[in-house]
């Protein structure tokens, strides 16, 4: 059987063209997907049923004992952590934050530590964004800014950008630059028709530049700006100048070093100063195929995307206080619910050491990092592949994943309404 | 030497991102890619074992010269082993230096450890089933 338009639910593109051949109970063949979703498509090596540590072994459980075990380890805890939350559908989302609320927890998903800080900077200026539809058909200027789409989000230049025909361009191949910035000479570096090389922890400075020189303060600029020359800074903010549509994608490039979130404050703001002549937008490459969708999810029943702490019975939001690298490494949270992530391969050492003294619960199909920290692990359908589930794309538009293959698994909403039932039951007696 | 070591996704990364456990994610996620003078400053061929040590702690890994990153700086592709060196403060942003850590780095005889015995190491127990 094969399955037309599916939505791969890898990175933030969620491309929705994707044609699944199924043989029986496994993917056989993917066409249209990047190597990444090809590779998630036709994942195997899945956990086979729910887990349990029992000093040092592991022993097989069944799916009751392991929810209740969940709810028991949650409502017994005084500060509990239920982090993760991007690599599954919103649904689920939606029952996390129920949760998180219901047992005064702290809700964190993973853009904590990928466009955490862009978020940061929207909420001080805005974000002047547009779809990706928009960009394809429109723009005859695109920058990658600190991010690597040829190897994180494959098909972003085929579908959008680079190699994409454009509705309002002749030739979009020619007509279309693209402009990469980044302080490694990437794969997406060497397709570019101009590639501004900064040293790193330079980009502030050469925002600041690029905006000066927008302002029509040349003058001001020194012979060259964290490694880039006067000459070229010049030519790229007469490129942006002259462009009749221009878009930036900006990756981690700007929001993990340096700066973080005043990266990308000064960014958009330099977006503002260019639309002063022409039409410009920028937007953030979001990694997990649904991060953007636990923001948006969190944000309409919270009103904050990230890092929302209940302990006061309102949602409260401090990132660096709230959020869930910083309460690990603290030693703060006294349990924790994982979903949709794997901390211990993402999250430095120290908040490893934590979790590994604490009770820990994740749901996850794979047996991952996070597995060797765990007390409980719950095997759950994937979403977009045994699973169906809402998910934003990384311009957030909603797209709904589809099913394409049919599983004894429980999916993440499932599993997560039947443990918040247990908990709002002992909460009520 | 010091190096300022970068972290981020490369495609074979994200390729084995969902089999944590397989032999070609913990060989991607412990390579260090380096600048070809670098190494030769250090006397490294590509595929030799070296010491990194950040401000939390050390860890092995293995150099691979790369055209894409400039001397004095290295790549690491990121996950369990990059992380083990990484500090966990975050400047009040909720993010840590993912990408700015000035790190060691030595020759050594050691092997990289598999990812499961780096989790062990801080107190986790490895499922291999």
């Amino acid at each position: 059987m094969i399955v037309k338009d599916a939505v791969c639910p890898f990175c933030g593109c969620l491309c929705d063209d994707i044609e699944v051949e199924v043989e029986g109970n496994r993917v056989v063949a993917v066409t249209n997907a990047c190597e990444l979703g090809t590779t998630k498509f036709m994942g195997e090596k899945r956990l086979k049923n729910p887990i349990l540590r029992d000093g040092n072994e592991w022993k097989d459980i069944t799916y009751d004992d392991a929810i209740r075990y969940a709810a028991d380890m949650l409502l017994s805890a005084e500060r509990p952590l239920l982090y993760g939350w991007s690599g599954t559908h919103g649904e689920a989302q939606c029952v996390g934050v129920h949760m998180a609320e219901l047992i005064h927890g702290v809700i964190d998903n993973t853009s904590s530590v990928c466009h955490g800080p862009s978020i940061l900077a929207i909420q001080e200026v805005g974000h002047p964004g547009c779809t990706l539809g928009v960009v394809k058909n429109r723009a005859d200027l695109v920058i990658y800014w600190g991010s690597n789409p040829i190897d994180a989000h494959p098909r972003h230049l085929s579908r959008y950008t680079r190699y994409a025909e454009g509705f309002f361009l002749e030739n979009a191949f020619r007509d279309r630059k693209v402009i990469v910035v980044d302080v490694r000479k990437t794969e997406t570096a060497n397709i570019a028709d101009e590639f501004v090389q900064i040293k790193p922890g330079g980009d502030y400075a050469v925002l600041s530049a690029l905006r000066a020189i927008v302002q029509g303060k040349t003058d001001t600029i020194p012979r060259t700006v964290a490694g880039v020359t006067r000459e070229q800074l010049i030519r790229v903010a007469n490129l942006c100048k002259s462009a009749k549509f221009g878009a930036v994608y900006f990756g981690l490039g700007l929001t993990m070093t340096q700066g973080k979130y005043k990266n990308i404050r000064n960014a958009i703001e330099l977006i503002s100063e260019l639309n002063r002549h022409t039409k410009f937008t920028i937007s953030a490459m979001r990694g997990h195929y649904n991060v953007y969708g636990s923001n948006e999810v969190n944000t309409w029943m919270t009103g904050y995307p990230f890092g929302i702490d209940f302990s006061r019975g309102i949602a409260f939001y401090n990132p660096g206080e709230t959020t869930a690298v910083d309460i690990l490494a603290r030693k703060e949270c006294d349990a924790a619910l994982i979903v949709g992530s794997d901390p211990a391969a993402h999250f430095p050492r120290k908040c490893l050491e934590h979790l590994a003294e604490i009770p820990v619960v994740q749901l996850d199909p794979y047996p991952n990092a996070t597995t060797a920290f765990c007390n409980v692990q719950i095997p759950v359908a994937v979403t977009g592949i045994d699973a169906e589930g809402t998910a934003y794309r990384m311009d957030g538009v909603p797209i709904r994943t589809r099913r394409v293959l049919s599983t004894d698994y429980l999916s993440d909403d499932e599993v997560l309404a039947r443990m918040y039932a247990l908990m709002q039951e002992a909460q009520r007696s | 030497m010091s190096f300022l070591m970068i972290t981020g996704r490369t495609v074979n990364q994200g390729v084995t991102v969902e089999n944590k456990t397989s032999p070609e994610y913990a060989a991607e996620t412990s390579t260090c890619f380096m600048h070809e003078f670098d190494m030769m400053e250090l006397g490294l061929d590509d595929g030799d074992a070296i010491r990194v040590t950040g401000p939390c702690g050390d860890v092995v890994m293995r150099a691979a010269a790369s055209l894409e990153v400039e001397m004095g700086t290295v790549f690491v592709p990121y996950g369990p082993y990059a992380n083990h060196i990484v500090a966990a403060g975050t400047r009040s942003t909720g993010m840590p230096d993912f990408k700015s850590h000035v790190v060691e780095i030595e020759p050594t005889d050691e092997e990289p450890k598999l990812v499961h015995k780096l989790m062990e190491d801080l107190g986790g127990l490895a499922y291999d089933r």
